[in-house]
């Protein structure tokens, strides 16, 4: 080996180190997901959620049109009459079933852009898994209570 | 009536019939014009401005509203201008002005002419800021429908049909200008017993159905068009189901039959086929409890006992009740199994050979639809022997009451009560059960007299009238006929007829869906199927050759003697419950060593059954039913319970007969139905795909002749009418609309229209007996007796209790005891 190639050796070496020195002490790009979250665009398209309003009533009034405008039918409603007394959203109607089956969507969001009240929304919840096929169908209940409430409403 | 006019629209000639109205040659010639008050039903009125078209007159181009002006000759009409489509915005922006367009929330978004229009004909833009007009929203106008004032566009839809047909002015306009709304009258709730077609009339939101409210979108639903069951008229309506479950029934145009109305118990009564205690395995007794078993197992139990029973007691201790609320197919295969498996004819239905019918029912429905339109009447006075359409046959009312408002028909009515249908002018007589032979053969003497002028009594007008008309159709319903008096007053009937000239006809209808279905097939003790007599030798040839067997020439027991029959040692219970008639019958189903029942729910007497088969009903299988005019109509599967393991009674009986050595040919009900075609003449080109979507009447010709007894209808029958001392009234029964019947009360939220358990007398009878209305009485006959509310009622003559047949916990039965007629008393309780 001469001696020219080892200097000229060291001196790659010695380049490469520095890249790595120079971002030593940057903060990485990459992210320790799941135990850190990661950024989301506003207009990320995730698990769907049920708003309310700010009194407490669903804002689902059970009409069927994200129903209607569901190109993969993932949707599923079942409307009743609200008892005057106690009602669980403004009017007379209200959703007493409300299924959306994660297997199906496609995340097009049409569902949204369907519903007169704005009460379907896609979130931000993009971590879905899960172990059984029919936990992957979401009630009511579940699309009420969203874990992460973050949404942003999009004025179409 | 033929003549033709030639117009013009849009620059296109057409010839049209005169007389014919601008919106309706418009659409003849395949031009829309948006209209929301016009209807083809009803009459003109020209309020709601969204048809106007451009007309040429002599004083220039003007405005016109097409809906009431009449074609003339000549005439130019241009409904594509600039001018016409400017109103028709303006037109739309001014209905829209007070409608809330809540139409997520709306049942009729989807398929609401208000959408479309506004889509189609409408501004596309809102100029409206200022607030709209608040009215009342969800309020119920009656127990199945909802008003909504603030969507409706005042149309008056609703408004005329109430008046038109029904004639019972219920809903009104009230207030002026722009505070005007629809509202009921005095707070009455709308009660006509069709009302639910002004839901299908509404051309908005405002009216709604309650029972189905919110249950469909008009996207989402599959619609089956079936025909409706609860009565005879055999109205075509459409299913609309989702996820297997029935959601809304609506009415379907058959102009031969029910025009485009059904009657609010078709259309509302619906929950028993979805409902939760609907029968979904077979059942068998086993120590003494009914437990859910497989159907091989219910079904060989079934045929090893029965071969038993046959062994020892002989094949006609073996009998079968089928019924007028089911198919033909599975009535067909009812009687084939007893005729030809059995080997009995033990086989009848409720109304079957213990009444006195006549086999082609009515000559055809749409001959009282005629007055209105066509311009050749076939009937001109209508005699109703024992009917009462309005609780009977509500459609059949609604023919018979235009009949009367539009085409002129005189009107007869003998009925025990005074029935809703007296309130139009003409004779109405009175008789008390028992005495119908009596009446008739007044009617027949007074026809025959040669100056009945001089009496002034109802029997001598309605003579007169039978004899001035020309057209007489005579109608007479089960009620009359029942016992042994029927025969009697069928043929006085029929002599009546031939008396009251050339043109008269008489005809029988029964009641239920099926009735007529049920006596075609060969449910009936002394008929084959095609109605021919046990001795016919061409009907015998034809049916042992189809079925290979030798067939029994005696006559089985009827219905009301199977079940008084200590003779019986098994019975075939086939959609029927005759354990809720009558106490005795219940208790004589408990003698019997082998019941089984086929039902849909666990009825009292399936409850009594030592087999309990469940039965798929109407619109959960393909079956044909034939209405009171002869027309066999197909109903097809509209739902089906995924979970039920119910099979239609027809493919029962064929695994049956397969596990008692028959093998027969029934693939699927179409089959079924091709045999029925082989073993009835009338029913010859009668497939399912022959019948198509409006049914097809078979041809009256193809039916046997009725043997008449000579003499008077009164002779050699008692007058059980007759009052004395102890029992001083005349028991009346009698079908009503809203019963207590296991289809109707499990609608849950028409509980309030049904006829509550009580006894009605005629105001007269209970002052005298000193008994206030509304307190609880006991009625009392030789055979047993009922504690019921009383109430009073005009409509009962005198002497007369008045108790409904089939009402919730009030057996009627328990005061007949299987006697026809029956005297009574009313007590305080």
């Amino acid at each position: 080996m001469e001696l020219g190639d080892f200097l000229k050796g060291a001196a790659e070496i010695g380049k490469a180190m520095g890249v790595t020195l120079k971002h030593l002490g940057h903060k990485p790009v990459t992210v320790e997901f799941p135990h850190e979250d990661i950024p989301i665009y506003p207009r990320f398209r995730g698990r769907h959620e049920l708003r309310r309003y700010a009194n407490g009533l669903e804002r689902c009034i059970g009409c069927c049109l994200c129903e209607a405008a569901c190109p993969t039918e993932a949707i599923y409603v079942e409307a009743a009459e609200n008892d005057p007394e106690a009602p669980l959203s403004p009017g007379e109607r209200h959703a007493k079933v409300y299924e959306l089956n994660l297997l199906r969507c496609v995340f097009c969001g049409d569902c949204e852009e369907a519903c007169p009240t704005e009460a379907i929304v896609l979130g931000h919840d993009f971590a879905m898994a899960n172990y059984e096929r029919k936990d992957f169908v979401l009630t009511k209940e579940e699309l009420l209570n969203p874990g992460m409430p973050k949404v942003i409403i999009r004025p179409e | 009536m033929t003549d033709k006019v030639t117009i013009t629209i849009n620059e296109e000639e057409v010839s049209v019939p005169a007389r014919t109205l601008l919106v309706d040659a418009a659409r003849m010639a395949g031009v829309e014009i948006p209209v929301f008050c016009s209807h083809p039903k009803l009459d003109p009125v020209g309020c709601c401005r969204m048809c106007l078209v451009e007309v040429d007159g002599p004083r220039g181009t003007a405005m016109m509203a097409s809906c009431t002006m009449p074609v003339g000759d000549g005439m130019v009409v241009r409904t594509d201008t600039e001018q016409v489509r400017t109103v028709q915005e303006a037109n739309l922006a001014f209905i829209l002005l007070n409608h809330p367009l809540d139409c997520p929330i709306c049942d009729k978004g989807g398929e609401c002419p208000l959408q479309d229009q506004t889509m189609r004909f409408g501004p596309g833009i809102s100029q409206l800021i200022e607030p709209k007009r608040l009215a009342k929203k969800h309020y119920d106008i009656s127990d199945t429908i909802v008003l909504d004032q603030e969507r409706c566009v005042l149309c008056w839809r609703c408004i005329r049909y109430l008046e038109e047909w029904e004639d019972k002015p219920q809903l009104g306009l009230f207030e002026r200008g722009n505070d005007t709304i629809v509202d009921i009258q005095d707070g009455r709730p709308v009660d006509a017993k069709t009302s639910g077609n002004i839901i299908d009339l509404c051309p908005v939101g405002a009216l709604t159905n309650r029972v189905s409210r919110f249950a469909y979108r008009p996207w989402e639903i599959e619609r089956t068009p079936s025909i409706c069951l609860h009565c005879s008229v055999g109205c075509n309506v459409r299913l609309d189901s989702r996820t297997h479950q029935l959601r809304r029934i609506v009415g379907r145009e058959n102009m031969q039959v029910n025009d485009q109305w059904i009657c609010d118990k078709g259309r509302f009564a619906h929950a028993w086929v979805n409902d939760e205690n609907r029968l979904a395995t077979p059942h068998l007794r086993k120590n003494g409890r009914l437990t859910r078993v497989q159907w091989s197992e219910a079904l060989a139990y079934v045929a090893e006992r029965l071969a038993g029973i046959r062994e020892k007691y002989g094949p006609d201790s073996i009998g079968a009740i089928g019924s007028g609320k089911i198919s033909n197919e599975s009535n067909y295969a009812l009687q084939r199994f007893m005729r030809a498996v059995i080997g009995t004819n033990n086989i009848d239905h409720r109304d079957g050979g213990d009444v006195a019918a006549l086999p082609t029912g009515l000559p055809a429905l749409s001959e009282l639809m005629k007055p209105q339109y066509g311009p050749d009447p076939q009937v001109d006075t209508v005699l109703l022997f024992g009917l009462d359409p309005s609780e009977e046959l509500p459609v059949l009312d609604l023919h018979v009451k235009r009949a009367v408002l539009r085409g002129g028909v005189k009107l007869i009515i003998a009925h025990p009560r005074k029935i809703e249908l007296t309130r139009y002018d003409g004779p109405y007589l009175a008789y008390l059960p028992g005495g119908e032979s009596t009446l008739v053969d007044g009617l027949v003497r007074a026809v025959q007299d040669s100056d009945p002028s001089e009496e002034e009594s109802p029997v001598y007008a309605a003579a007169k009238l039978l004899k001035e008309s020309e057209r007489t159709l005579i109608v007479y319903g089960p009620m009359a006929v029942r016992g042994e008096s029927g025969p009697g007053v069928r043929d006085g009937l029929a002599r009546l007829a031939r008396t009251a000239g050339e043109g008269a006809r008489l005809s029988y209808v029964g009641l239920d869906g099926n009735a007529q279905g049920c006596r075609d097939t060969g449910v009936l003790p002394d008929r084959l199927p095609g109605q021919f007599p046990l001795d016919d030798v061409d009907a015998r040839s034809r049916l042992e050759a189809l079925w290979g067997c030798d067939l029994s020439t005696s006559p089985g027991y009827t219905y009301k003697q199977m079940l008084d029959s200590q003779e019986m040692k098994a019975l075939f219970v086939n959609g029927a419950n005759p354990a809720a008639e009558s106490p005795d019958w219940a208790a004589s189903l408990e003698e019997l060593e082998l019941l089984v029942v086929t039902d849909l729910l666990l009825t009292e007497t399936a409850q009594k059954a030592d087999v309990v088969l469940p039965a798929q009903g109407w619109a959960e299988s393909d079956g044909t039913y034939t209405n009171l005019e002869r027309r066999v109509q197909r109903a097809p599967k509209a739902v089906t319970d995924p979970k039920s393991r119910a099979a239609p009674d027809w493919m029962i009986f064929t695994h049956l007969a397969k596990q008692m050595g028959a093998n027969w040919p029934f693939s699927d009900a179409h089959s079924v139905t091709a045999e029925i075609a082989r073993a009835v003449p009338g029913y010859a080109e009668l497939t399912w795909e022959a019948l198509g979507d409006q049914g097809r009447q078979w041809d009256a010709g193809s039916a046997p002749e009725v043997e008449e007894t000579a003499g008077r209808a009164s002779e050699g029958t008692s007058e059980s009418s007759v009052g004395d001392g102890d029992y001083p009234l005349s028991l009346v029964t009698g079908t009503v609309l809203y019963d207590g019947g296991t289809l109707f009360s499990l609608t849950d939220q028409m509980h309030g229209m049904a006829h509550g358990p009580t006894v009605t007398l005629n105001p007269a009878d209970a002052a005298e007996s000193g008994l206030e209305p509304g307190s609880v009485v006991t009625v009392r006959s030789e055979q047993g007796e009922l504690d019921l509310t009383l109430a009073i009622d005009v409509q009962v003559q005198t002497g007369c209790a008045w108790i409904p047949e089939s009402l919730p916990g009030a057996p009627v039965g328990a005061l007949i005891n299987g006697s026809f007629t029956q005297r009574v008393k009313v007590e305080r309780h």
